[in-house]
């Protein structure tokens, strides 16, 4: 069993009556409906990133930023073996070719979507999608939190972080800290902006708006340790069915081996991490790289203040003939 | 959801739903309103956007957490207003859990350690299969950024300077210097407002004390050292030497850290290329500070007729050359050392930057050999020149730090490795494409060494917050002491109306007043 609440060497962000709440999101179950990252947009007013096509996958929202606090990824598997006409790189995928050579077999890209689905027929072959909605992650140690310059980065009483907008002055500082890419700055707005866990929900005893409008209910919402049993045993269920990658992204970890301290919001999937964009060690960058760069940087403060006080002092000792000369020789 | 979305939002004229639950099945269908020409959408799909979306009188689009330009209000629009259907607890979100104990969803209890194992055998390290990016966001700065590191670097090492020249027994140049230490640092908080996606609100950076973001410590320093300059400057033209002495080594002290914590800022980042470089940013930037401040100086006073041979200019020409020969040796073994993460220091226009930087280093130690033979002057092109060189290799971090973050493959190698580590294969795909001289690692201490030393450092820093607390200095949910010293300048931001807690209830809830 992982940590629960924030690890003690966070300080002063855990409260005492802190309850913490969490999503689980279980990649098997997400059909890629895309419906909670509308939901979220709607709850939260967000606006829209506008039109947009990406080459090499179906999946045109992007990313997660400041304006999409949900994103639903899709992850194009291609298997190169089976015929598919990628090498199993998103990049490689032509599109337009791949379902022109479906619809010559009379099936088209989608016939081999999902888990599970009609696999090794046709020309597709293994290729299949994954879904993943992601989230920010509410880590324990989180480096937006740790970055923040003004404060404007809390920890709640649910354990989740959230920005404080009256109070961010859009520095920009925890753009670059996140490791999992989160947290961005609206360029219209100018403030940082992410996910709240739907923070104005939950003080109202509400989900959050994206679980509520999940269908198959990937995306689940509880107290933390209630999720972390059923995903837990969700593994265990799947491993026992054959799905024997499964595994939790986030949770259920030994200690000294959490990601970022553990997630507020974890995973279930069935791929290495790096397939849905995710890092597979994962740690607060300031909590990590703060104390050991100070160090270095200030004895080479010091080195480079004493350096240049004894060049000054030797220069103004050494103004006798003897020693230009001596310096002259040197060059 | 639809009945809270009716106690934040007042209903919209014409679509409410009174009117639908009047109408009965049998009721003959209401034609469709007649569309006037006023009344037609606007035929440019952005105007039609912008009326949808952010008309008033067609939609209320108030966002949850605040309206551009104003403050969040997480409150509701009546306070107290039951929201409909919905059960404390969250216990609307019990129904929509599906897989509850009585389906197939997740019956099996795990088997002891078989979900961490699991886990590990996905995220074991030196396993990488397809990177799927984008994975983490480049910084969003722009130029203002690199151009402040140069101004505060220079800023910091004409404090340096001004410190020597008082002990070599030259208060004449330590008088100049000072003053170039304050003019340099001048444009320097005009910059970073400038970069700020809120400048108004840039007196939040000092609404608080965080020793552990670099940027706060960073704000302070600087407002510390243009406090202590200024008192410097103004005790040399008010004639008192002997302050104007000591405020300047005070400022020599703080000017330590304020040309160094640029280094620590970017290296607390998740982007590869910093992090990897966390021992050496902070030096780096140091040196190319000393060496830059000593340039600038040299430049002023010669200006203002320091003779040949004079003792300072001599130890100033000292300072730039081996400061900025210690920055060029500093990045060269760091270099080696990153080995493919270096790549985004040498391609692209951060590349282009760092060779620029770099041509001119090597042109101003020519012209230092030479200079005996051209006379002042090709010194003087050699002092310009480093000055030169400090700007662009700032830039060139910033630049490759960037493109760095923008490298799925090494984002996602560099968390696969133990940190500090090497990749081994793709270096040695690269030793065998390209050329032989490749960077070799540079020797390491051993991992359970350093990281006890990690992890000694980590709970020092730690420690030091803890007396911020123990101290009666109230934490306020976000790592930082909400000092006394902070308070002043918090009500003063809040007079000014550049924070505006207009909340209808504190949150979070048992925070301080101050978070």
């Amino acid at each position: 069993m992982s940590t629960t609440t924030a690890a003690p060497t966070e300080l002063a962000v855990h409260q005492v009556d802190a309850r913490r709440m969490g999503f689980f999101t279980d990649t098997t179950t997400c059909i890629g409906c895309k419906a909670c990252e509308v939901a979220c947009k709607q709850w939260n007013d967000l606006p829209s990133d506008g039109a947009q096509f990406e080459t090499g996958s179906y999946d045109h929202t992007g990313s997660l930023g400041a304006s999409t606090w949900r994103h639903v990824r899709f992850v194009e598997m291609l298997d190169p073996a089976a015929g598919g006409p990628g090498s199993g790189h998103p990049g490689d995928l032509d599109l337009v070719q791949w379902a022109a050579d479906g619809d010559g077999e009379g099936s088209g890209p989608g016939a081999g979507a999902g888990v599970g689905g009609p696999a090794s027929t046709g020309v597709l072959g293994d290729n299949r999608w994954l879904f993943m909605s992601d989230v920010c992650k509410h880590c324990t140690n989180a480096g937006c939190l740790d970055a923040c310059p003004t404060g404007a980065l809390v920890r709640t009483e649910f354990e989740t972080v959230i920005v404080q907008q009256d109070v961010c002055n859009g520095c920009g500082y925890c753009v670059p800290a996140c490791p999992f890419g989160v947290i961005d700055r609206a360029p219209t707005d100018g403030r940082a902006a992410k996910c709240t866990l739907c923070y104005d929900r939950m003080e109202d005893g509400l989900e959050p708006a994206c679980a509520k409008s999940c269908p198959t209910d990937s995306i689940q919402f509880g107290p933390y340790e209630e999720l972390v049993d059923i995903a837990q045993r969700r593994v265990a269920t799947l491993h026992e069915r054959g799905e024997t990658g499964a595994y939790l992204y986030g949770a259920g970890d030994e200690p000294g081996e959490e990601l970022a301290g553990g997630l507020g919001a974890f995973f279930l999937l069935t791929q290495p991490p790096e397939r849905y964009g995710l890092p597979a060690q994962a740690q607060s960058p300031v909590q990590e790289n703060v104390a050991p760069a100070t160090v270095a940087a200030i004895s080479a403060g010091l080195l480079a203040a004493a350096g240049v006080a004894l060049a000054f002092v030797s220069a103004a000792h050494g103004q006798g003939r003897a020693a230009r000369l001596r310096r002259r020789r040197r060059w | 959801m639809s009945g809270s979305d009716v106690d934040r939002r007042p209903p919209l004229a014409g679509a409410g739903g009174r009117n639908l639950e009047s109408r009965r099945l049998e009721d003959p269908p209401v034609p469709p309103p007649r569309i006037t020409p006023e009344h037609e959408p606007p035929a440019d799909p952005g105007e039609r956007e912008a009326h949808w979306t952010h008309d008033p009188a067609v939609r209320d689009t108030t966002p949850a957490v605040g309206t551009a330009g104003q403050p969040a209000s997480w409150g509701r629009a009546q306070e107290g207003a039951d929201v409909a259907l919905a059960r404390p607890e969250w216990g609307d979100a019990q129904w929509s859990y599906l897989f509850k104990g009585d389906t197939v969803y997740a019956p099996t209890l795990p088997a002891e350690g078989q979900v961490p194992e699991a886990a590990r055998a996905a995220r074991a390290p030196d396993e990488i299969g397809t990177v799927q990016g984008p994975m983490i966001k480049p910084a969003v700065w722009t130029w203002e950024i690199p151009v402040y590191f140069w101004t505060g670097g220079i800023a910091a090492g004409a404090s340096f300077v001004a410190l020597a020249c008082d002990l070599a027994g030259d208060p004449r140049s330590a008088r100049v210097c000072r003053a170039v230490a304050l003019g340099a640092l001048a444009p320097s908080p005009a910059l970073l407002i400038m970069d700020l996606g809120r400048p108004a609100r840039f007196l939040n950076m000092l609404r608080i004390f965080k020793p552990r973001s670099p940027m706060n410590t960073g704000a302070w320093a600087l407002s510390l050292f243009g406090a202590l300059g200024s008192g410097a400057v103004a005790a040399d033209l008010l004639g008192a030497p002997r302050a104007a002495r000591g405020l300047g080594a005070a400022n020599a002290v703080v000017g330590g850290y304020l040309g160094s914590y640029t280094g620590v800022l970017l290296a607390s980042t998740a982007v590869p290329l910093w992090a990897r470089s966390r021992l050496f940013l902070g030096p780096i930037f140091v040196a190319t500070a000393a060496a830059t401040g000593a340039a600038a100086c040299r430049l002023t006073l010669v200006a203002r007729g320091l003779p040949v041979g004079h003792p300072t200019r001599e130890a100033l020409g000292t300072v730039e050359m081996g400061a900025m020969a210690a920055e060029l040796g500093l990045s060269l073994v760091n270099e080696r050392r990153l080995g493919p993460t270096g790549d985004h220091l040498e391609h692209g226009r951060a590349g282009r930057l760092f060779k620029v930087a770099k041509a001119a280093v090597y042109g101003g130690l020519a012209l230092r050999l030479v200079r005996r033979r051209l006379g002042p002057c090709a010194h003087h092109a050699a002092s310009a020149a480093y000055l030169g060189a400090g700007l662009c290799f700032r830039w060139a971090w910033i630049e490759a730090g960037r493109t760095s973050a923008g490298d799925h493959d090494q984002v996602a190698r560099m968390a696969r490795s133990e940190f500090g580590e090497s990749d081994r294969v793709r270096r040695l795909i690269h030793r065998r494409t390209r050329s032989l001289h490749r960077p070799r690692r540079a020797a390491r201490a051993p991992r359970g060494a350093a990281r006890a030393y990690a992890e000694a450092v980590r709970r020092t820093s730690l420690f030091v917050e803890r007396i911020g607390a123990e101290l009666g200095m109230c934490p306020s949910g976000n790592g930082g002491w909400c000092s006394s010293a902070a308070a002043p300048i918090y009500r003063l931001s809040k007079r000014l109306r550049f924070y505006t807690p207009d909340r209808s209830r504190p949150y979070p809830v048992g925070a301080s007043p101050c978070a």
